[in-house]
């Protein structure tokens, strides 16, 4: 599904990431942790297509494809979905109008028709019961005066509609209250299936209570520092990142 | 422009024994109209002696420091002395926006063209009619009203419209009149042998309480290159509404000059959304004025400027009475080698207390060489007031895009999509379907094939 190997990345001069290696497997969940700073946002926004890092080495292979040589929309149309950690709001744009223009482009992307303006909102609908979302929400303009509860949510109810073969949840549960995190966890389980990986990126352990992943990596100093199974999660929260960091450096 | 080119061309016409000739005399009708009321004819006498006596405004002169008159003035344009073969409804089918509903008079080349217009049925109280009858069968009825309004006008281009003055749409709608169906002002410009000016002059008088819905729409046959230089005079009586609704869309090689002239009644409320869209080289003055209190005056407007093109807006707005209210919000998407002014200026006189304005110009450039130039003013004489203003000239945020093409949707598109964000709250605003989907339509259409 996604091979990431002795990637490198910069932003500006600094460099961020230092030749990281990851495997992914198909319906496999990752759970990416680390300190602030360690290079967990920076790994989620290269994987999407960022243009403001700079790919200085390694390479990306996904869906046996080279990942870095495509647009961001391309790499969206193959099936990558970053859920952002601040969903961007976009005045003026409808949020109807623009799932359905993402959801298109995909079907386009694949050779498939363009969806009827019925069917479209039926699949919405079902969506949005799944996820707590008010219908209200579809007529506004994309995050635009929605709650940060409301924001991360719209994240998951796009890629319930996108269907992705790879997510990438980057830091999802920041500024959530337990209440919404349990609503967007149980939105992320329920996508949850052999055919669809998930990275999630987080700096508690707690959101790994609710969405439980099959590998554990702590990034450091811009690589993985130690990988494991969930357990490696119960003990960064006993211990902190302070001895796997100290670790790296040594 | 460059002021001092123009300033040179001048002597040698002088030396040519032209004596006082000002540049813009061309423009001026060739015959004074026979069988004038009085009235009129000292009005035309005296905004011809201003177009004799003031010279083209240079990019000395404050109002046009941004907006050359170059072009305009090399075009060699003279006054429409003919009138083309007569349309046909179906020669202008096409210019029709599509699902909208409305009592239509048409203008052709500065002239009422009734074989175009819809005008059966009005309703009670509403008059709309052509401006040369209006004043042929009754020629005294209109003297407390034409001219009054505009007054000198905001330039000498105004002066050009009284003088040259010669037909356009009288629309009275008598006190507590209720429209509502809209009446919609079209003009049609269509290509002559020659550079042609036409110089339509409308006049809209709003009795007591009535409320009248305007879309003026400026449309053209083909990319013909022509003039429009049009005065609009609006007065609103007592608790008078009026929306208005301007939709410019012209050949790439048009020129337009407009001023809209309100005097706004005491209680009246004036709503005026400005989409400026196209023509080569294009000037809007909107000229307001309160004659009673609590009167409020909404402007808004989005003009779109590409390669070629000049979009110029300029906005006097002045409180000279207490208690009135003044919205000014103007919207600019600037692309390829496009250029756009923006001066608007709100004056509260000594006396105007409460006065409550506020005024914003927001402008997105979509490439490195597209231009604006803006320039919100306030002066403020009284001291109890709530004004602002505020600008922005940005580019689309690249966080905003890289969000769509996350989402599969390719850059194009999603620059579209952001423009058309952007534009949509001032089209939303239009409040008629129809037309909001018919300019939500070409300016997208506009930014598809725009080189950005």
């Amino acid at each position: 599904m996604l091979s990431v190997q002795g990637l490198r990345a910069n932003v500006g001069d600094k460099e961020i990431l230092k030749g990281l290696d990851l495997e992914v497997g198909a319906g496999e969940v990752h759970a990416i942790m680390g300190p602030n700073g360690s290079g967990k946002s920076t790994l989620a926004h290269v994987l999407a297509g960022r243009e403001d890092y700079e790919v200085t080495g390694g390479s990306v292979t996904f869906e046996g494809r080279d990942l870095l040589d495509l647009d961001p929309e391309e790499r969206a149309c193959l099936g990558l979905f970053l859920a952002f950690q601040y969903p961007v709001e976009l005045p003026g744009v409808n949020n109807t109008y623009f799932m359905k223009a993402a959801l298109n482009a995909k079907r386009k992307y694949h050779g498939q028709g363009e969806l009827d303006a019925v069917s479209f909102l039926r699949l919405m609908k079902g969506k949005l019961k799944v996820l707590h979302l008010d219908d209200s929400l579809l007529k506004r303009p994309v995050n635009v005066g929605f709650s940060g509860g409301e924001k991360k949510r719209n994240e998951i109810f796009q890629m319930a509609l996108l269907e992705p073969r790879l997510a990438i949840l980057d830091e999802t549960d920041s500024g959530l209250d337990i209440d919404a995190l349990r609503v967007v966890a149980d939105g992320v389980n329920a996508l949850r299936s052999p055919e669809r990986s998930m990275l999630v990126v987080t700096h508690y352990q707690r959101l790994l209570d609710y969405i439980e992943p099959d590998y554990v990596h702590v990034l450091a100093k811009g690589r993985i520092a130690r990988s494991g199974g969930k357990e490696l999660a119960l003990e960064l929260e006993e211990k902190g990142y302070g001895w796997i960091v100290d670790e790296a450096a040594a | 422009m460059n002021a001092q080119a123009l300033e040179s061309d001048r002597p040698a016409k002088v030396a040519a024994s032209e004596p006082d000739q000002g540049p813009f005399d061309a423009w001026l009708p060739a015959t004074a109209p026979n069988a004038e009321p009085a009235w009129l004819a000292l009005a035309r006498a005296a905004a011809t002696e201003r177009v004799h006596s003031q010279g083209a405004p240079t990019g000395k002169s404050e109002g046009w420091r941004y907006t050359g008159l170059r072009a305009l003035l090399e075009q060699g344009f003279t006054p429409v002395d003919a009138q083309p073969a007569a349309l046909l409804p179906e020669d202008v089918d096409h210019l029709l926006v599509p699902g909208l509903d409305s009592h239509r008079i048409v203008i052709v080349n500065g002239r009422f063209a009734p074989q175009l217009s819809s005008l059966a049925g009005l309703p009670k109280g509403l008059r709309i009619g052509s401006l040369r009858i209006a004043l042929a069968e009754d020629p005294d009825a209109l003297t407390d009203d034409l001219t009054r309004v505009a007054g000198d006008g905001a330039h000498v281009l105004a002066a050009s419209n009284t003088a040259g003055m010669d037909d356009g749409m009288v629309l009275l709608a008598a006190p507590g009149a209720l429209v509502e169906k809209p009446v919609e002002l079209l003009h049609i410009s269509v290509g002559m042998d020659e550079p042609r000016v036409a110089q339509p002059r409308h006049l809209v008088k709003l009795g007591d309480g009535a409320q009248v819905t305007l879309i003026e729409r400026w449309a053209s046959l083909g990319d013909a290159l022509y003039c429009n230089n049009a005065v609009l005079e609006i007065g609103l009586g007592r608790d008078a509404v009026l929306a208005h609704r301007r939709v410019q869309l012209e050949s790439p090689s048009a020129f337009h000059i407009s001023g809209v002239y309100l005097g706004q009644g005491a209680g009246s409320r004036y709503n005026g959304i400005n989409i400026g869209l196209g023509g080569r080289w294009s000037r809007t003055d909107l000229v307001m004025r309160f004659a009673g209190e609590h009167a409020e005056c909404d402007l808004g407007g989005l003009y779109l400027a590409g390669d070629g093109q000049l979009v110029d807006y300029h906005l006097d707005v002045r409180h000279g009475l207490p208690h009135c209210t003044s919205r000014e919000s103007f919207k600019g998407i600037i692309h390829g080698r496009g250029k756009a002014v923006f001066d608007g200026l709100v004056y509260v006189a000594k006396d105007a207390q409460q006065t409550d304005a506020a005024m914003s110009n927001r402008n997105l450039l979509l490439s490195q060489s597209a231009e604006v130039d803006t320039k919100p003013q306030l002066e403020i004489y009284a001291d109890d007031v709530k004004c602002s203003h505020g600008t922005t000239v940005g580019q689309i945020e690249p966080e905003m895009l890289f969000y769509l093409r996350s989402r599969g949707i390719r850059e194009g598109l999603a620059r579209r999509m952001l423009c058309l964000g952007f534009a949509g709250e001032i089209i939303d605003a239009l409040g008629n379907d129809a037309l909001a989907a018919h300019v939500t339509e070409v300016v997208g259409a506009r930014l598809e094939a725009a080189p950005l």
